[in-house]
């Protein structure tokens, strides 16, 4: 580092202002100025004598030098690839953002299409499956009551069910008996359609049957001589309310 | 201040490719640089090609001005200072020597035209210290081929120098109270 000392004696200072120093020297200086203020303030002075002898001893040039300086500026800044350098940039920016902006979109429409098509699969499974079941129902159902060992059996309603018809498929060799009770009336939410077996003069309890339902397999009861219907309290009844017959049909 | 101060928002300007503001800069401180150009390279037509390129320079290199270094003008001497010398370095005819630098002709040097006789503040100097300043500030001669003009020691040609800039000072702190003093009547 230079000392404040030789570059006030030597005259350095003089010399950068002019731009007179090597590369290095001119550094050394410029960082010493940078950190003595007393130094800067020399130099400012130095710098404000330099200027105001430079206006006094100023000369006006000729006006075509202007001219001449406007001429060679406006050339340059002219120049169409400068001029449009920004408008061409921003446009080419507008447009690669307005491309990104529009496949940005399009993906997300996409993503949406294929999560609806992804919805619509699993919904269509969902269907496939729930048309399988009732498929195999109705296929099992009708197992059930078309072949040669069922014996069909019709339990016409009397005043207290006018006009239903409860069919009974017995088969006895698989001992099993199914029952469409869709035509029965509706009941209040505290009653239920029960039905019972008459076996020696004892009724024995078969199950309750839902109206809403088309087709219910109930308790196959050995040497039943019939079949009765009853209207019994909700969830059914140990003896049933002979009062309450709604129907029943000799084996 | 008020000067340095504009002159900062004109550079400023200017970076940001203002040509209007160019043009200020050149308002104010072409007369100034053109004084220093004509009587270095001592050619008109030269000179007013010099002073239009160095603007031209100017408007190029303004990036390369920094505001917390120093005044504008003195960056903007320094570049008309090396293009003038650069220009003089060109000439075929030039006979460099180590010891004159780009200069040639001394005799040349100490008489000038009449377009490069000193004015103002500088006339009151003592004659050897208006030649030491004349031949480093209006002639691009360095320090070190200045004293060999002058036939003096180095050291003794950077003291004249200096107490030149002493004196300047002196006389343009006087300068500046008097002005002071007119505008406080004045008020």
């Amino acid at each position: 580092m230079m000392e404040k000392k030789r570059i006030v004696e030597e005259g350095l200072l003089e010399q950068y202002l002019i731009g007179d120093l090597p590369l290095d020297q001119q550094l050394e200086v410029e960082q010493l100025l940078a950190s003595d203020a007393s130094l800067r303030k020399e130099y400012k002075q130095m710098e404000a004598s330099f200027e105001a002898l430079a206006f006094e001893q100023s000369i006006i040039p000729p006006n075509e030098i202007k001219d001449q300086l406007k001429k060679v500026i406006e050339k340059k800044s002219s120049n169409p690839y400068q001029k449009f350098a920004f408008p061409i940039a921003a446009g080419l920016a507008l447009l690669f953002g307005l491309s990104t902006f529009w496949m940005f979109t399009k993906w997300q429409s996409t993503e949406t299409d294929l999560l609806d098509l992804q919805n619509q699969t699993s919904s269509l499974q969902s269907r496939i499956q729930s048309i399988e079941d009732s498929y195999q129902t109705v296929n099992t159902n009708l197992e059930n009551i078309n072949n040669g060992q069922v014996i069909p059996v019709v339990l016409y309603g009397n005043q207290k069910a006018p006009g239903s018809r409860v069919v009974a498929y017995v088969n006895h060799d698989q001992k099993i008996v199914f029952v469409n009770p869709e035509t029965l009336p509706p009941l209040p939410a505290d009653k239920t359609y029960q039905m019972w077996s008459d076996v020696d003069g004892e009724m024995i309890d078969m199950g309750l049957l839902d109206s809403k339902r088309n087709l219910i397999e109930l308790k196959y009861i050995e040497a039943a001589e019939s079949l009765n219907i009853t209207i019994e309290p909700a969830g059914g009844n140990d003896h049933p309310t002979v009062a309450d017959l709604v129907s029943y049909v000799t084996l | 201040m008020i000067r340095n101060l504009d002159d900062i928002q004109l550079t400023k300007k200017v970076s940001e490719g203002d040509e209007r503001a160019l043009y200020q800069l050149y308002d104010k401180y072409s007369s100034a640089i053109y004084g220093v150009i004509l009587r270095m390279c001592r050619d008109e037509d030269q000179a007013k090609d010099l002073l239009q390129e160095t603007f031209v320079k100017i408007w190029k290199n303004i990036d390369g001005y920094d505001p917390k270094k120093g005044r504008f003008y003195t960056w903007a001497y320094r570049i008309a200072r090396n293009t003038v010398l650069n220009s003089i370095r060109k000439q075929k005819n030039l006979i460099q020597t180590e010891e004159l630098g780009v200069h040639t002709n001394t005799e040349a040097e100490e008489n000038p035209k009449d377009f490069t006789v000193l004015e103002g503040s500088l006339a009151q100097l003592e004659p050897h210290h208006q030649r030491a300043i004349t031949l480093v500030y209006y002639m691009g001669h360095t320090h070190h081929e200045a004293h060999k003009v002058m036939d003096v020691p180095l050291g003794t040609f950077k003291s004249y120098i200096r107490q030149a800039l002493k004196q300047l000072k002196t006389i343009y702190g006087r300068e500046l109270i008097l002005v002071w003093s007119f505008f406080e009547m004045m008020i």
